[in-house]
C-alpha cells in the first residue's frame, strides 16, 4: 500500500482526462439521452392528471436525479481495466509499488468529475425550464446519501470483476452489453421500478442493477415505505459482498494466469 | 460509365465484405445477442408504457409501435452499409485521418459513390429482419385495412427517410475533411435515439427541433403516420422536398470537402 503515490496518480489521472473534456462530454452528454427519452416519454403522458401514482412534476424530478446518479455510478472498468489486460498495458502497472486498484480508482475518480462538469449544469438548466416537484424530507435526504454511496461501490466492484473476465475472454463486451440491457429494463431507466409490469418489478427487486441506480433515486425522491427501505439496503449490502467476493477470487486467479500480450 | 456498372461494382463490394465477416464466426454469436437486446428492450419500452395508459396525446400502442418498427427498420439500413461504409471514411482511424484516402481518390468511379457503398456489414439484415417484425405487429394492431394508396405513401416516406438519414451522415462525414477530430457524429447518434419514440410526445420547442432542424422526426414519425393513414399530402411533399435539399447539400459539401483534402500522412 502506497497512499501517496495514489493521490499523485489521482491528481496525474485526472489531469491528463481533462485534456479530453470534449470527448468525455460527448461521452456524458450519449449516456444522458436514454433517461431524457424517458422523462419526456413518460412527464407527457402523465399530462395534468397522474400514471401510476407519479405527477408531471414527479415524473421530471425522477428523472433529473437518475440523470446525475447514472452518471456518478456509471461503470467504466471495461475499458479502464479490462482493456488493459486485454492489451498488455497492465504489466506497467503491476511493477508499481502500489496496488493496480488505485490505477482504475484514479480513472474512477478523473472520469467521474470530468462527467460531472457537464451534466450538473446541464440538469440544473433542465430543471428551470421542467420544473420537477419534489417532497423532500430530511429523512429521505439522510437516507440518500449511503444509498448513493453504496451504488457506487456496488458499480465499481460489480464492474470490476466483469471487467477481470478479460483474464480468460477476449470477448468480455458480449456481457457488458447484456448488462445494458438489464439495467435498461430493471434499473429504473424505462419506466420506475414501481410502473414496471409484476413480473420484471420481482425481477428488478431481486437483482443487483435497480441497487447501481435507481434504488437511491427512489429513496431521495420518497417512493419506498419502511419495509422497502430496509429491504433495499438489506440487498444492496448483500450483492455488494457478492461483488466484493467475485472481485478478490477473480484477481487473485487472474494475475496468476496472465502472461502479457504486447507492451 | 453504363447504367449497370454502379450495381455491379455494389454487388462486388457485398460480395467481399461478405467474405471479411464470415471470417469472425465468434461475432456472429455476440451479433445475435446485440440484435434481440436491441429488439427485446425497445419492445418492452412501450409495452410497459401502454400498460400504464391508453394514449399518449394521442398515440396509441399500435401507432408507437409503428414508430418503433420504423426506427428499427432505418436503422437497420444504416447499419447494412451507410455507416460501415462512412465510417471506413471518416470515423476515428478512418481513411480520412489516416491518409488513405488518396487510394479511394485515385480509382476510376464516383468518389461519392464509392465512399457510401464500399463497405457491407451484411448481418444488419437480421436487425432488418426484426424491424419489419415490428412493423408487422404494428400493422396487425393498427387493426386497420392497409390499402395500395397506405403502402405506397409508407414505402416512399420510408425511402424518404433512409435518404434524409443518409445525407446527414454524409453531412457529418463531410465536415472531417475540415477538423478530421470531428465527432458530431455522435451527437446524432444521440439524438436519434429520440426517435424511438413519436415527436409528438416531446415538448413543444424540441418537438419542433426533432422534426425540421434535426430531422430524426420525418425519418420515423412521418412513415408511421403514413402506415396508420394519417398523412397530409403537404407533409409528404414537404418531406420530399426537405429530403431531396438535404441530399444536394450535403453532396455539395462533400464535393468542398474533396478539394480541400490534402492528405495526411508519411
Amino acid at each position: 500500500m502506497n497512499p501517496r503515490g495514489g493521490v499523485a496518480l489521482i491528481k496525474a489521472t485526472w489531469l491528463s482526462w481533462m485534456q479530453y473534456r470534449s470527448f468525455f462530454f460527448l461521452l456524458a452528454f450519449s449516456w444522458m439521452i436514454g433517461p431524457l427519452v424517458y422523462l419526456f416519454v413518460w412527464s407527457t403522458a402523465a399530462g395534468g392528471g397522474t400514471v401510476g401514482g407519479f405527477t408531471r412534476g414527479q415524473f421530471v424530478a425522477y428523472y433529473l436525479i437518475l440523470i446525475l446518479v447514472n452518471q456518478l455510478t456509471i461503470a467504466q472498468t471495461n475499458w479502464t481495466m479490462g482493456d488493459l489486460i486485454r492489451g498488455g498495458q497492465l504489466n506497467r502497472l503491476l511493477l508499481y509499488p502500489m496496488s493496480v486498484a488505485y490505477n482504475t480508482l484514479a480513472s474512477e475518480l478523473a472520469g467521474k468529475v470530468v462527467y460531472l462538469l457537464f451534466v450538473v449544469p446541464v440538469a440544473a438548466g433542465l430543471a428551470l425550464v421542467l420544473k420537477p416537484e419534489l417532497h423532500l424530507t430530511l429523512a429521505n435526504a439522510l437516507a440518500f446519501v449511503p444509498a448513493l454511496a453504496l451504488a457506487w461501490a456496488l458499480s465499481f466492484l460489480w464492474g470490476y470483476w466483469i471487467a477481470l473476465l478479460a483474464f480468460w475472454m477476449t470477448r468480455a463486451d458480449a456481457l457488458v452489453t447484456v448488462e445494458a440491457a438489464f439495467k435498461f429494463l430493471l434499473a429504473g431507466q424505462v419506466a420506475p421500478v414501481a410502473l414496471l409490469p409484476d413480473a420484471l418489478r420481482a425481477l428488478a427487486t431481486l437483482l443487483p442493477y435497480r441497487y447501481v441506480i435507481s434504488f437511491p433515486v427512489e429513496v431521495i425522491t420518497g417512493q419506498l415505505d419502511r419495509a422497502g427501505l430496509l429491504t433495499g439496503f438489506a440487498l444492496q449490502l448483500g450483492w455488494l459482498a457478492v461483488a466484493l467476493g467475485l472481485y478478490a477470487a477473480l484477481w487473485r486467479r487472474g494475475v496468476r494466469r496472465y502472461s502479457a500480450i504486447g507492451g | 460509365m453504363t447504367m449497370l456498372r454502379p450495381l455491379k461494382l455494389t454487388a462486388m463490394f457485398i460480395g467481399a465484405s461478405a467474405q471479411h465477416e464470415l471470417a469472425y464466426r465468434a461475432n456472429f454469436w455476440i451479433g445475435l445477442l446485440n440484435s434481440a437486446l436491441n429488439f427485446g428492450t425497445g419492445l418492452l419500452g412501450v409495452m410497459v408504457l401502454f400498460e400504464q395508459v391508453e394514449n399518449v396525446r394521442g398515440w396509441q400502442y399500435g401507432q408507437t409501435l409503428a414508430v418503433l418498427g420504423v426506427y428499427l427498420t432505418v436503422s437497420a439500413l444504416r447499419s447494412l452499409f451507410i455507416s460501415p461504409s462512412l465510417d471506413a471514411l471518416a470515423g476515428m482511424d478512418g481513411e480520412i485521418w489516416r491518409g488513405e484516402f488518396d487510394f479511394t481518390l485515385l480509382r476510376p468511379a464516383n468518389t461519392q459513390f464509392l465512399a457510401s457503398v464500399r463497405h457491407w456489414r451484411l448481418f444488419a439484415l437480421v436487425d432488418l429482419a426484426l424491424g419489419l417484425i415490428v412493423l408487422g405487429a404494428a400493422v396487425t394492431q393498427l387493426d386497420l385495412p392497409v390499402s395500395a394508396g397506405h403502402a405506397l405513401s409508407f414505402a416512399l416516406t420510408l425511402a424518404i427517410g433512409g435518404l434524409l438519414l443518409y445525407a446527414i451522415l454524409l453531412t457529418f462525414a463531410s465536415l472531417t475533411f475540415w477538423n478530421p477530430g470531428f465527432l458530431f457524429g455522435w451527437v446524432f447518434d444521440g439524438l436519434f435515439q429520440m426517435a424511438r419514440y413519436p415527436v409528438g410526445l416531446y415538448p413543444g420547442v424540441l418537438r419542433l427541433a426533432l422534426t425540421w432542424i434535426v430531422p430524426v422526426g420525418i425519418i420515423t414519425t412521418v412513415p408511421a403516420r403514413a402506415l396508420s393513414g394519417d398523412l397530409p399530402p403537404a407533409l409528404l411533399a414537404g418531406s420530399f422536398a426537405f429530403a431531396a435539399a438535404a441530399v444536394l447539400a450535403a453532396s455539395a459539401l462533400f464535393r468542398a470537402g474533396l478539394r480541400r483534402y490534402a492528405s495526411a500522412s508519411s
